[in-house]
C-alpha cells in the first residue's frame, strides 16, 4: 500500500516563478566597467586592496602567485596549481574545481587584472611553432597592490588616496598600511565606536523604517529618496499608477526619468512606496542592501557626470578605514566632498556640520570585509557590538507560522515587525514575541505593493523557527522510512522537505493568483474570412511566427498580439498581391 | 478579405467570462465580441476598470476570520 | 445581623465587562502583593483538585521554583502600562495590544506562557518541557482557543473560571500558577479579573434532597445575602424545617465527606471491588497500571488533606420550589454567585441503589479518565459538560460515569437511532440487567418494573407536551414523579434552551452530564448550557488523541469546482436561494463527486457524501446509482443499507442528509465527500468530520482517513466554505486546497460531460421550485427540534446576502430528523408522491 494522497494537487501555475534577485552585485558592476576605468581604479592602493577582498579566494590565490613574478606565465601553470577533483563521478565539465577555478580566471580576466597573450614559440621537441597562451598581472595593479601590501609610500602624490588621518597626537603609531597622516587637533573624543555604532543603525533603519512605511520623526533626505526611488526600490504613486497603466505590456525599463525628476521635493518623496524590488532588498542582509544602494548611488553619478573613479576610489578607500578614527575633509577632492553628505544620508559616514573631521561608521568599514552576512542592520549590530546574546535559544527573529495562518514571531525589533506588517495581520506584541494572522485582506495588501507570494513564503522560510524545521524533518524521515519498506519510488522521489504548512503556502500563492483572474493581451481580433483557404493561410503564418493568442477554426476567427499584427498584415498583402494582382480596400488596419 | 478589430483580448475562467459579460450589461460598452467561455474581446480603457469591479464582487466570497470576532469576544467575555 | 449582610449590588460595580480596559491608573496597591502569595500558604478551605490538575500544579511549582528572584526583582516591575512607557515607531501598529512594557522574566525562556493583560488571552509554546502540566492547568481555567502544532491560545474567561472554581481550583491558586508559567508578570488587570470572576464562584450549591431542593453554601453570610435579593428572597420556601434552623432561618446541617470515591474501570476500582465485593478479577495491563497508579496517589493526599481541614465545617441552606430552580439559578449567575450542583450520591440513601457495573474487561482510556476525575474530583458528582471529539468514546464516558453514581439514570439523545446505539452500548459494557433497561421512544413505552433502572429516551419525546398520546403520557407521569440520579444529556449542543430547560425542569435529576464534541465557542448558547447544566469540565485536544491513535488521522482537503459559464451566468441573475441550488447543481462538482468516488472506491475505501440539500442528494445519488438516505427514508430501508454498507463489498458508497451528521456510527467509512452543507456552520463541519475518526483501520501504519469539501469557485459556497473550517483548523486540522483534480477529464462515463447535459441540467436546476434550494426541515411535530430555529433560517434567506452572512453561524439550527415513513418508493427519481409531499409538509 502506497501513502494515500488525495488525488489532486494544488495549483502551482507562477509556482518557483525565480525571485528577481539583484543582479547588481558590486562585482557584476566592476566586472563591466571598460578597461580605461580600471586602469584607474588600480592606481588607488586602498582600492586594489578592496578588489582582492572582493575577488574569491582561488583568484587570491592567483593574484598572489603572480604578483611578484614579473614575467607572464603560461596559461596552463594555472591549471598545475590547483589540483584536480580526479574523482571520476565528474566528467570534464561538470567538475566542480573546473568551473570554479574558470569562473575565477573569469573573473580576473574581466577585471583586467589578468591579461592573456598569446606568444609563439617553438616547441622544443617537435620544433614546431605552436601558440603558447600566457598571463600577465595588470602592472597598475601589480604596483599599487604591492605598495598596499608593503605599506610602501610612494613620493608621488598622484593619487587623491592619501588622506589624513586626524587623530589624537598620542595614536600616531601606524595603523593603516598605506595612509598618509595627519594630526588634526579638531577630534571630538565623545565620538565613540559604541555612538557611532548607534548613529549608523539609527541612520539606516530609519530609512528602512520608511521603506516598510513606519511612520518615523525624521524622514530620510531628498538625496537617499531619490536613490530609493531612482534604484526601483521605491516609487511615487504616480509611479505606480503608470506602470500599472502598461500592466502586462512593458514590464520592465519604466524610466523614471532621473533627470527631470530630480527637483522632486521631500513632501513629494514622502509619498514614495514600496516596490516589489523593495521588498526583496527589505529581505537581503545588510552588506548586500548597502552595497545596492551603493551601485545604484554610483550609476546615478555617473548620470549627474560625477567620475566614477572617484567615486569608487572613496567607497573603496572607506572600507580601509579605522573605526573610531576621525579623518580630516581638507584633502577630498570635489566629488567626494559631495558623496560625503551622500554617504552621510545612509549613516555610513559621520560628519558634523562645519566641521573638518568626519567619522566612518561600521557599515563603512565593513563594506569590503568578508565576514558580513547578516540578517538584518539589527542583527548585524548585535553580532557586532554587544555581547554575545544571553541566550541563543529564544530563536530571535524566528518566525512560527501555523495551519491556522496564525503566526508568532520572536523578535523585539521594530525593523522586523515593520516588515511582517506589510504581509501579517498583527495582534499583539510583547517584549519577545508578535503574533498575527495572515489573512487574505493582509496578504493583498502586499500583493498590491508588488510584494510576490513567493518572496513572503521566502520571507517566512528563511526566518522558520528551529522547531518548525524539525517537525519538517521528522515528518521527511517519517515518510521517508514509510515509503521505502512499501518500495515505493515514485513516492520518494515526490518526497520534499515541507517547512511552512503546505496548505498556507497554497494558500498564499493562490491569493496571489486570485488578485489577478484576467490576463489580457493588446491586439487585433480577424474574422469574416470569405473562405477557409484565407483563413488557414493567414492563421498558419501567424502561428508560424508565434503572433497568434487564440483562435477558433469553425467560426474562423483568430486574435493577433499587437506587435504581431504589422508583420501579419504585411504577409496578407503579399498573399492579396500574389493572388489577384491589386491590393483589396479593406486591407486590415 | 478578413476584418480586423483592435481591442483587448481577455482570457480567463469561463465564471470571470459571465461575471464580466454580467458587468458589461450594467455599465454597457466594455464588451466588444464574446469569443468562447473563456475569452473575451473588450474596450482596452476598460481593463483597469474591469479588474476593479471583479475584485470588488469576488470579495464577497472570501472569509474574513476578523468579521465575526468582535461579536465572539463579547459573547465570550460576557 | 441586616449590617453584615453584604448588599448585592456592591457586587454590580465589578462588571466583569469592564475590567479588562487599559487602565492603569487604578491604585490598587495590595494587589501586587496578592500576586505574590503562594497558594500553600492560603489558609483557605480548599475544594478537591482534579488529580491531574493537581499533578500538573505540583510538578509545575517543583520544576519551576523561582523565589530566588520572584520576591526581589518581580514587586519592582510595573504591572501596568506604565506612564513612562513610550511606544516605538512600531507601537502603533497594535494600538491598544503593545504590550511590550511588561519586561522579561531572567528565565524567560524555561517558561511557557505570555498572558495578554488586555483580553486574557495566553500563549502557550506547545515544545516547553512544561507544556503538558502547563496544558493541563490552562484547559481548566481557560478556554482553548486553538492548539495546532506549535504555539496554543487559550482565554480566560467568566465561564472558563466558573468551571476552573467548581472542579476545585481556587483564587490564589490560578494567579499563582499562572505567574510561575509567565514569561512576563501577570499583569494587574488579568489578576484583578481572575479575583473578580472567582471570589463569589463555587460558594453557593444547589442540592437535590429527598426530591426537594436546597441552595447550600458554608457561609450562612452568604445565603442572607441571597435572601435579601429582591428574586431570590421572594421564591424562597417556607417550610416545615424552619423550626429546627437558625433565627436567620438557615438550616443547618454537617458538611458533606467524601470517603474514597473510585471511578470504575482503572485498577484502584478493581482492587475495591476485591475487599467490598465478591472478589473480581483484577486483570488489567500493567503498563497502564502504573500511570493511574501515580495519579491516584496523589489524588488520594489531596482527599486526605481535605478532610482534615473539612472535618468541623458545617453548611447553611434554604429551599427553592423546584419550578422556581431555574430563575433563582439565572439570577445567581447575573448576580455573579453562580450555584454549583453537585450529587452526594454515596450518601445518598433514599433512592436505591442501581446494579451496574463495568465490566471487567471494560478499560477506559486515559483522557476519558481525565475527563472523568474532573466530575468525580471531590467524591461527589458535579454537573458539566465533557467535549470529547466524535468517535473518541463519548458514550463510554457516560456510562462510567452512570456506574460510579450507581443511581437511576435517563440517558436523553437526539434521534431514535441513537437511543438504540445508547442501550447497546450499555449492554455491552457494563453488566446492567436487559430487565433494567427501558427505552422511550415514539414506539416503544415499556418501563422498568425495579425500585431502578436506566430509561434511554430522545428529548423531543421528554419535552414535548402536545398531543401526547396516552402510553406516553403514563411513562411521562413515572418520569417525572420520581427523582433520578444521574441524567445523561448527548449531543448538548443541538438541543435549543427552550427544550433543554423544559426537559431539565420537568426531570428531578440529582446529577447532569452534558456530552458534545463541539462547544463552538462563539456559541451563544454557552450561557445557556452553563446555567441548564453546568461548566464546561473538560475538553480534549483533538490532535494529541489523533497522535495518539485514539482517532483516526484525517487529510482533509477542500476542492474547487469552477462553474461553469452557463451556470454562472445564472448565479448572477439569481435569488440568495436559487444561487444555492446552481452551485450545488454545478455540473463540475458532480463530476468531481463521480471522479473522487470512483477514486476512492478503487482504493478499497468506504465512503460518506453528504448532502443537506435533499433534491441534489436524490439527483447525484440517483445519477451514480448509489443508495441513500434521509430524513423521510423508512427506518427498515435505512437499516437495510446501513448494514449493506458495513457488510456489502459492492456497497462502498451510501448518500446521507444531514440525518447522517449526528449519532450515526460507522466505523468502516473512510472517506467522507461533502457536496452540499449548513452555511457556515463549524459545528456541522466538525460533527460530519468526527464520522471518521473512528475508522476500524485507523491504526494501520500509514492510514489516513479522507475528508473532502466540495465548493463551487467564485460562489458564496467559498465563504461558507472557509468559515466553516475554522473550528477544525484551530484544533490542528489542515485543509489543502485542490485546484484540479487530475485525470477527472478522463474519467469513462464521466457525467454532464456534453455541453448538450449541462444545458439539460441547468433547465431542470431553473425550473426547480425556489423551496427545493432548501436544506431538509422537520414536519413531524413529535420529533422535532428547533422548529422555531428553522423558521428563522427561511425568513432571512431571502436576497439580502450580508443577512445570510451573518445567519452563516446558523450555530442553533438544530439537526432534524423525519420520523414519519411516509415514502416507500424512493428509487424513482422525482417520484410525484415524494414531489408533492416534500412541498405539502414545506408549506405548512
Amino acid at each position: 500500500m502506497s501513502t494515500p494522497q488525495p488525488p489532486g494537487s494544488s495549483n502551482s501555475q507562477g509556482d518557483d516563478e525565480s525571485v528577481d534577485f539583484f543582479k547588481s552585485t558590486i562585482n557584476e558592476y566592476l566586472d563591466n566597467l571598460p578597461e580605461s576605468v580600471h586602469q584607474q581604479l588600480f592606481q588607488s592602493r586602498e582600492t586594489c586592496l578592496a578588489i582582492f577582498r572582493l575577488l574569491p579566494a582561488l583568484s587570491k590565490f592567483y593574484i598572489m602567485a603572480v604578483l611578484f613574478n614579473e614575467t607572464s606565465v603560461p596559461y596552463s601553470d594555472l591549471n598545475r596549481w590547483v589540483k584536480s577533483n580526479k574523482n571520476s563521478e565528474f566528467k570534464g565539465h561538470q567538475n566542480p574545481t573546473k568551473i570554479y577555478q574558470n569562473d575565477s580566471i573569469k573573473r580576473l580576466k574581466a577585471l583586467h587584472i589578468l591579461k592573456e597573450i598569446k606568444r609563439q614559440m617553438i616547441h622544443p621537441i617537435t620544433k614546431q611553432p605552436t601558440v603558447i597562451i600566457f598571463v600577465q598581472l595588470n602592472e597598475i595593479f601589480r604596483q599599487s597592490f604591492r605598495d598596499a601590501l608593503t605599506g610602501f609610500l610612494p613620493d608621488s602624490t598622484q593619487d587623491q588616496s592619501k588622506i589624513t588621518l586626524a587623530s589624537s597626537k598620542d595614536d600616531q603609531q601606524e595603523k593603516t598600511t598605506s595612509l598618509d597622516m595627519m594630526f588634526d587637533d579638531d577630534v571630538d573624543n565623545s565620538i565613540t565606536v559604541d555612538y557611532l555604532d548607534r548613529y549608523c543603525l539609527a541612520k539606516w533603519e530609519n530609512i528602512l523604517h520608511f521603506m516598510v512605511g513606519t511612520e518615523i520623526k525624521e524622514i530620510p533626505s531628498v538625496g537617499a529618496l531619490t536613490l530609493l526611488r531612482f534604484s526601483g526600490l521605491m516609487e511615487l504613486p504616480s509611479d505606480r499608477e503608470r506602470r500599472e497603466a502598461l500592466d502586462g505590456q512593458v514590464d520592465e525599463d519604466i524610466d523614471y526619468g532621473y533627470e527631470d525628476d530630480n527637483k522632486k521635493s521631500i513632501h513629494t518623496l514622502k509619498q514614495l512606496l514600496i516596490t516589489k524590488t523593495g521588498f526583496q532588498f527589505l529581505l537581503q542582509d545588510i552588506s548586500s542592501q548597502i552595497w545596492t544602494l551603493l551601485i545604484q548611488y554610483l550609476i546615478m553619478a555617473e548620470k549627474l557626470k560625477m567620475n566614477p573613479v572617484d567615486v569608487l576610489n572613496f567607497i573603496f578607500l572607506l572600507g580601509s578605514l579605522e573605526l573610531g578614527q576621525g579623518y580630516a575633509i581638507s584633502m577630498l577632492p570635489q566629488t567626494q566632498l559631495i558623496m560625503l553628505d551622500d554617504l552621510q544620508d545612509y549613516g555610513l559616514i559621520y560628519h558634523q556640520k562645519d566641521s573638518s573631521v568626519f567619522y566612518p561608521t561600521r557599515l563603512a568599514t565593513s563594506l569590503t570585509s568578508e565576514s558580513s552576512s547578516f540578517k538584518t542592520a539589527s542583527a548585524a549590530m548585535d553580532q557586532e557590538i554587544s555581547q554575545p546574546r544571553a541566550d541563543k535559544s529564544t530563536n530571535s527573529g524566528s518566525i512560527i507560522i501555523e495551519t491556522n495562518f496564525k503566526i508568532y514571531c520572536y523578535t523585539s525589533s521594530p525593523l522586523q515587525i515593520a516588515i511582517l506588517n506589510l504581509f501579517v495581520h498583527l495582534r499583539a506584541r510583547f517584549a519577545n514575541l508578535v503574533t498575527g494572522v495572515v489573512t487574505r485582506e493582509s496578504v493583498r495588501g502586499a500583493l498590491r505593493n508588488g510584494i510576490t507570494s513567493t518572496q513572503i513564503i521566502n520571507y517566512l522560510e528563511t526566518h522558520a523557527h528551529n522547531g518548525m524545521i524539525e517537525l519538517a524533518e521528522a515528518e521527511y524521515n517519517k515518510k521517508y522510512e514509510f515509503e521505502s519498506s512499501i518500495g515505493n519510488t515514485t513516492a520518494l522521489e515526490q518526497l520534499k522537505l515541507e517547512i511552512l504548512p503546505p496548505t498556507v503556502v497554497d494558500q498564499i500563492k493562490l491569493w496571489q493568483l486570485e488578485m489577478d483572474r484576467v490576463q489580457a493581451f493588446k491586439g487585433y481580433l480577424y474574422k469574416d474570412f470569405n473562405n477557409d483557404f484565407e483563413f488557414e493561410k493567414l492563421l498558419s503564418y501567424g502561428e508560424d511566427i508565434g503572433v497568434i493568442v487564440w483562435r477558433d477554426r469553425t467560426k474562423r476567427k483568430f486574435f493577433v498580439s499587437q506587435e504581431g499584427n504589422s508583420q501579419l498584415i504585411d504577409y496578407a498583402n503579399k498573399i492579396i498581391r500574389n493572388s489577384s494582382g491589386t491590393p483589396r480596400a479593406n486591407t486590415p488596419a | 478579405m478578413a476584418r480586423a478589430i483592435k481591442g483587448m483580448l481577455i482570457e480567463c475562467d469561463p465564471s470571470i467570462k459571465s461575471l464580466v459579460v454580467r458587468i458589461d450589461q450594467d455599465y454597457r460598452d466594455i464588451v466588444i465580441e464574446e469569443l468562447d467561455d473563456t475569452h473575451l474581446l473588450i474596450d482596452p480603457s476598460k481593463l483597469t476598470f474591469i479588474k476593479k469591479e471583479l475584485n470588488r464582487i469576488l470579495a464577497d466570497n472570501a472569509y474574513n476570520p476578523f468579521d465575526d470576532e468582535d461579536a465572539q469576544a463579547a459573547a465570550v467575555l460576557g | 445581623m441586616p449590617s453584615e449582610a453584604a448588599p448585592i449590588r456592591e457586587a454590580k460595580p465589578n462588571k466583569l465587562e469592564n475590567l479588562f480596559s487599559d487602565d492603569s491608573s487604578t491604585d490598587d496597591t495590595d494587589s501586587e502583593n496578592d500576586q505574590l502569595i503562594l497558594p500553600a500558604a492560603s489558609s483557605r478551605k480548599r475544594q478537591k483538585l482534579a488529580p491531574k490538575t493537581q499533578e500538573a500544579i505540583k510538578k509545575i511549582k517543583e520544576t519551576n521554583d523561582d523565589n530566588e528572584f520572584e520576591d526581589g526583582e518581580l514587586v519592582a516591575i510595573p504591572l501596568d502600562r506604565p506612564s513612562d512607557f513610550i511606544p516605538d515607531a512600531v507601537s502603533h501598529i497594535f494600538a491598544n495590544s503593545d504590550f511590550s512594557y511588561l519586561k522579561l522574566k531572567p528565565d524567560h525562556s524555561a517558561r511557557p506562557i505570555w498572558i495578554s493583560p488586555s483580553d486574557g488571552k495566553i500563549y502557550l509554546e506547545s515544545f516547553s518541557p512544561l507544556s503538558e502540566q502547563a496544558q493541563d492547568f490552562l484547559v481548566t481555567i481557560a478556554e482553548p482557543v486553538s492548539r495546532p502544532s506549535f504555539m496554543h491560545e487559550y482565554k480566560i474567561t467568566t465561564h472558563s473560571l466558573y468551571a476552573a472554581v467548581s472542579v476545585g481550583l481556587e483564587t490564589d491558586d490560578i494567579i499563582s500558577v499562572l505567574n510561575r508559567l509567565s514569561k512576563v508578570p501577570v499583569a494587574k488587570s488579568v489578576i484583578e479579573f481572575i479575583k473578580a470572576a472567582t471570589h463569589s464562584y463555587g460558594k453557593v450549591k444547589l442540592v437535590l434532597k429527598h426530591n426537594r431542593y436546597f441552595v447550600e453554601s458554608s457561609s450562612a453570610e452568604i445565603l442572607r445575602m441571597l435572601l435579601k435579593d429582591d428574586v431570590i428572597g421572594k421564591l424562597r420556601l417556607q417550610s416545615v424545617d424552619e423550626a429546627n434552623g437558625a433565627a436567620d432561618g438557615l438550616v443547618e446541617t454537617e458538611a458533606p465527606k467524601q470517603g474514597d470515591l473510585v471511578i470504575p474501570g482503572t485498577k484502584k476500582n478493581h482492587e475495591n471491588k476485591n475487599s467490598k465485593e465478591k472478589g473480581t478479577d483484577t486483570k488489567n495491563d500493567s503498563k497502564n497500571n502504573e500511570v493511574v497508579e501515580g495519579v491516584e496517589d496523589i489524588y488520594a493526599d489531596v482527599i486526605a488533606d481535605a478532610e482534615d481541614e473539612n472535618a468541623d465545617d458545617t453548611v447553611h441552606s434554604f429551599e427553592v420550589a423546584a419550578e422556581n430552580v431555574e430563575t433563582v439559578k439565572k439570577r445567581c449567575q447575573e448576580i455573579d454567585y453562580p450555584m454549583l450542583e453537585e450529587y452526594d450520591f454515596r450518601n445518598d440513601t433514599r433512592n436505591p441503589d442501581l446494579e451496574i457495573d463495568l465490566k471487567p474487561s471494560t478499560q477506559i482510556r486515559p483522557y476519558q479518565e481525565k475527563s472523568l476525575s474532573k466530575m468525580f474530583g471531590n467524591g461527589r458528582a458535579r454537573s458539566g459538560i465533557i467535549v470529547l471529539p466524535c468517535g473518541a468514546g463519548k458514550t463510554l464516558v457516560g456510562i462510567t460515569a452512570a456506574c460510579t453514581i450507581r443511581k437511576s439514570i435517563i440517558v436523553l439523545c437526539t434521534s431514535s437511532v441513537s437511543v438504540m446505539q445508547w442501550r447497546q452500548q450499555f449492554l455491552q459494557w457494563c453488566t446492567i440487567q436487559p430487565e433494567n433497561v427501558a427505552v422511550f421512544t415514539s414506539e416503544n413505552k415499556q418501563m422498568f418494573r425495579g425500585e431502578s433502572g436506566l430509561v434511554v429516551s430522545t428529548y423531543s419525546m421528554v419535552a414535548n407536551t402536545r398531543n401526547r398520546s396516552h402510553d406516553s403520557q403514563k411513562v411521562m407521569d413515572f418520569l417525572t414523579s420520581r427523582e433520578w440520579g444521574f441524567i445523561i444529556l448527548d449531543e448538548v449542543h443541538v438541543v435549543p434552551a427552550a427544550m433543554f430547560r423544559r426537559v431539565v425542569t420537568a426531570l428531578a435529576t440529582h446529577a447532569k452530564l452534558g456530552l458534545t464534541a463541539t462547544l463552538v465557542r462563539e456559541d451563544e448558547k454557552i450561557s445557556d448550557l452553563n446555567f441548564l447544566i453546568g461548566p464546561k469540565m473538560y475538553e480534549a485536544n483533538w490532535m494529541e488523541l489523533s497522535q495518539k491513535g485514539h482517532i483516526a488521522k484525517v487529510q482533509c482537503a477542500e476542492v474547487w469546482c469552477p462553474m461553469t459559464s452557463e451556470f454562472y451566468q445564472e448565479y448572477l441573475r439569481e435569488s440568495a436561494r436559487k444561487r444555492m441550488l446552481l452551485y450545488i447543481m454545478n455540473p463540475t462538482k458532480f463530476q468531481a463527486c463521480q471522479f473522487l468516488i470512483q477514486y476512492h472506491e478503487s482504493r478499497g475505501d468506504k465512503i460518506i457524501v453528504f448532502s443537506d440539500n435533499v433534491y441534489a442528494l436524490q439527483e447525484y445519488a440517483l445519477k451514480l446509482g448509489k443508495p441513500f438516505i434521509f430524513g423521510s427514508t423508512p427506518q427498515q430501508e435505512r437499516m437495510n443499507i446501513l448494514q449493506n454498507f458495513q457488510y456489502n463489498d459492492r456497497v462502498s458508497t451510501i448518500f446521507l442528509s444531514k440525518v447522517g451528521d449526528t449519532s450515526i456510527d460507522l466505523p468502516e467509512a473512510t472517506c467522507l465527500i461533502q457536496i452540499s452543507s449548513h452555511y457556515g456552520s463549524r459545528r456541522q463541519e466538525a460533527q460530519r468530520l468526527g464520522r471518521i475518526l473512528r475508522a476500524k483501520r485507523r491504526n494501520d501504519e500509514g492510514f489516513n482517513a479522507f475528508f473532502y469539501s466540495l465548493v463551487s469557485k467564485d460562489t458564496q459556497e467559498m465563504y461558507y466554505s472557509t468559515k466553516r473550517q475554522a473550528f477544525l483548523v484551530d484544533q490542528g486540522y489542515a485543509f489543502k486546497i485542490i485546484t484540479h483534480l487530475h485525470g477527472m477529464e478522463e474519467l469513462p462515463n464521466l457525467a454532464y460531460a456534453s455541453p448538450k447535459e449541462r444545458r439539460e441540467l441547468l433547465q431542470e436546476v431553473l425550473l426547480k421550485n425556489e423551496e427545493a434550494a432548501g436544506v431538509e426541515m422537520g414536519e413531524d411535530a413529535d420529533n422535532l427540534i428547533g422548529h422555531g430555529v428553522s423558521r428563522r433560517l427561511k425568513s432571512s434567506s431571502v436576497k439580502n446576502q450580508a443577512s445570510m452572512a451573518g445567519l452563516a453561524g446558523g450555530e442553533d439550527m438544530a439537526y432534524v430528523e423525519y420520523s414519519r415513513n411516509k415514502n416507500k418508493d424512493l428509487g424513482v427519481s422525482h417520484h410525484p408522491f415524494f414531489e408533492k409531499n416534500y412541498y405539502r409538509r414545506r408549506k405548512r
